[in-house]
């Protein structure tokens, strides 16, 4: 069952704002301990349909999009205070202070679990564990590191994104693929990835792919793990080692799964091992 | 007659005049056709089991493992999307992708039929487009900054509303997440007027900072890109900024010719490469409110030459009358009782026709210094004209006025030392009171009549004498 928040939860009017702003769902278990899957760059939370029915009996799911994308008030987007991963942990610790939430478990995918190092690091006694599916700290290669991506590889990326949405929305308005088999979460995941604002996406992928958050890996005090894809052009192996490397308490699993999408390719061993990380 | 094979369904896949491909939903090629593999110079056996995003370049690449690859699972079909494929021989390739993943019941059996179209003429054409509408953008959101703060900045009459309109346009123009703008004052102290949170970073900043402020010039412009760059600058520096959750920062100063106004300092929260266009627009907005800024503060040296006697630095009639009506709204409410106290020196026209005017201009300074001394920090003691005064003093009932009153006179009546023995000034007072609860209706003027008689029944007399006039 999908409703906004638990009845009865009385919630200030800023903190409605922001459970409207970013679509915020929540499902399973009230009484369970809270998940909050946080999707990545060009994803929403469509992304993790396929592997939050496995939490749901026994967790308390909680669900958002970013401002930007999937269904989020886009009429909220601030170019200041998106411009940096900063302005997207705002809005993450604002949904858990608005829903009074503790012991948290945090399950980012691709940039969004370096939100979830940011976020841990900024308020540790809110979160219980950090889950980072396919993270890298920092994608352009530098002295000693390797991102897997030259400054070169990524400005062809950022030029590649701007042409790709340079017709974006009427491509997507005329590709309705209705499905027999499963058409309604076709549909969906379909309408949630609809239409991003070309502006909105070309900001974000900036700050994705731009960021370095290599310091900020050491400073997480919170039991974390690191699941790595085989195959995984974005985020590969070595650099999910190093992230593993380099946030003290941390476990690494690498995946049967290919590409950097487990959570919608693979989402039945993504599940498992996060359950198993959870004990 | 053509024959069947030309359009037999074998031939049709081989020789379609596009690439065909069959992948896994893995990305992992089952079989191509002939065309694709003449366009790309691979061999079958180069490309059938590998990832198909292998063959594309890393934009392209990452690109594929994000957008499209969520797009696929989404919709299950791609349209129009432009990578580029590198040959067997190394040279790129544009191309347009379709793909179409039908959702079948059996996931092992799934696949992606992929489409290739060779998009060259296309991919250059787009990109010229790309990049002069990159351009044209540019110049006009840097034209559109300019206008705004134009605008914006005509309704700005002080130093304050100056600093929150130039940081609210250099936050939207550069998406900094904080932005601080420092002026200096008349007396040459820099202020923060953008908040208190980044005024505090830019005291912690400044203590950081191993910059001179002395050798700041006013073409000088401080810009870090990363964090990188600012712990090599210094440790200290780095620090701050990570604990600021700044990982880029701009400064640049607002001069007026050599003199250093104030500056802009934009915060960013993540590394950014502020080339030249960034730098320029932020001096061009820099340049245009130094301008606002002289502007500003002429209009204000104006008022107050307006308002304030230049001789003996009080306040002018002008600025007393608008204070006395202001006092007048507010007592009511207040409940506060308004005191007016009208001043004439006695002895004064004498110093003036035999001492001459700059004994007599000395004496209505020294006089003016004494009863500013003499009467609370909430007063106002004006000059009406020549040798007249009118002190307002709010919240003061009966007691408190003649307080004030005989403070006044006693300042009067001190002697001056450089004055000669024989000339003497003395006060005739006239205080008019006003009860808070008073029904009587009263103006500035009413009230300063009121005043103005009673001092005249303290001359009538005699020198040095005061009178209350009943309220």
């Amino acid at each position: 069952m999908i409703r906004l928040w638990d009845e009865g939860d009385t919630v200030g009017d800023r903190g409605q704002d922001a459970l409207r702003r970013n679509n915020v769902r929540i499902t399973g278990n009230p009484d369970g301990q809270p998940i909050l899957f946080v999707h990545g760059f060009g994803g929403s939370q469509e992304t993790w349909h396929a592997m939050t029915p496995e939490f749901e009996a026994d967790y308390r799911v909680i669900l958002m999009d970013h401002v930007g994308s999937g269904d989020s008030d886009v009429s909220a987007y601030d170019r200041a205070k998106y411009d940096s991963l900063h302005g997207y942990v705002d809005d993450l610790l604002e949904i858990i202070e608005t829903l009074t939430l503790h012991d948290v478990v945090f399950v980012g995918h691709s940039v969004s679990a370096l939100m979830g190092v940011l976020a841990v690091n900024r308020a540790p006694e809110l979160f219980d564990r950090l889950v980072l599916v396919g993270p890298s700290p920092r994608y352009i290669d530098a002295d000693g590191y390797v991102g897997g991506f030259s400054q070169e590889a990524i400005d062809d990326l950022l030029n590649s994104l701007d042409s790709n949405y340079l017709g974006w929305s009427s491509a997507m308005a005329s590709t309705l693929m209705g499905n027999a088999e499963r058409p309604e979460l076709r549909t969906t995941l379909e309408e949630s990835i609809r239409t991003i604002d070309p502006a909105i996406a070309s900001q974000f992928a900036r700050v994705t792919f731009l960021s370095d958050n290599r310091r900020d890996l050491a400073d997480v005090t919170v039991p974390a793990l690191v699941l790595q894809s085989t195959e995984d052009v974005i985020a590969s192996y070595e650099v999910g080692k190093y992230v593993h490397e380099n946030i003290p308490n941390s476990e690494f699993v690498l995946m049967e799964s290919r590409g950097h999408l487990p959570n919608l390719s693979h989402p039945a061993e993504v599940s498992r091992h996060i359950k198993a990380f959870l004990g | 007659m053509t024959g069947d094979a030309a359009v037999g369904t074998d031939d049709l896949f081989e020789n379609a005049p596009c690439g065909l491909l069959v992948t896994t939903t893995d990305d992992v090629v089952i079989r191509t056709n002939q065309t694709f593999l003449d366009w790309t110079g691979f061999s079958a056996g180069d490309v059938v089991g590998r990832d198909f995003h292998y063959l594309l370049d890393p934009g392209s690449q990452a690109f594929y493992a994000t957008r499209y690859q969520a797009e696929l699972w989404a919709r299950g079909a791609i349209r129009e999307v432009a990578f580029t494929l590198i040959r067997a021989d190394g040279t790129p390739m544009p191309i347009l992708v379709n793909a179409e993943m039908p959702s079948q019941a059996d996931p092992a059996s799934a696949v992606v039929r992929v489409a290739i179209f060779d998009s060259t003429v296309r991919h250059d054409y787009e990109r010229e487009m790309l990049t002069a509408k990159r351009l044209a953008e540019t110049s006009e959101s840097s034209l559109r900054v300019l206008q705004e703060a134009s605008t914006r900045f005509l309704a700005a009459s002080t130093d304050v509303e100056l600093s929150a309109e130039l940081a609210s346009i250099a936050r939207d123009a550069f998406a900094a997440s904080e932005v601080a703008v420092l002026l200096a004052d008349e007396h040459g102290t820099f202020r923060v007027d953008t908040g208190a949170k980044n005024e505090q970073m830019i005291r912690q900043l400044v203590e950081a900072w191993p910059i001179d402020p002395l050798s700041i010039t006013a073409d000088a412009v401080i810009s870090i890109e990363s964090l990188d760059q600012a712990y090599a600058e210094s440790p200290r520096v780095g620090d701050l900024l990570r604990k600021l959750r700044t990982e880029a920062l701009t400064a640049v100063p607002i001069a007026e010719g050599d003199r250093i106004l104030g500056a802009i300092v934009c915060f960013f929260g993540r590394p950014r490469a502020l080339d030249q266009q960034v730098l320029e627009l932020q001096r061009a907005l820099a340049r245009q409110a130094s301008l606002v800024l002289s502007r500003v503060r002429l209009q204000n040296q104006l008022e107050r030459l307006a308002r304030y006697d230049q001789l003996t630095g009080l306040a002018n009639r002008t600025l007393v009358t608008e204070r006395i009506s202001q006092a007048l709204k507010v007592s009511r409410s207040r409940e506060n009782s308004i005191a007016i106290i009208f001043i004439d020196l006695d002895g004064f026209k004498l110093i003036n026709d035999r001492l001459g005017h700059r004994v007599g201009d000395m004496v209505l300074q020294t006089v003016s210094d004494r009863m500013r001394a003499a009467v609370r920090d909430t007063d106002i003691v004006g000059r009406f004209g020549g040798d007249e005064f009118v002190i307002l003093c709010e919240d003061a009932d009966e007691d408190a006025a003649l307080a004030i009153a005989h403070r006044l006179a006693a300042a009067v009546r001190a002697p001056i030392p450089t004055l000669a023995a024989d000339f003497r000034v003395t006060a005739s007072v006239g205080v008019a009171l006003h009860a808070s609860d008073s029904r009587r209706f009263e103006t500035s003027d009413s009230l300063v009549r009121r005043a103005d008689a009673a001092m005249y029944e303290s001359k009538r007399s005699g020198s040095d004498h005061m009178t209350v006039s009943a309220s």
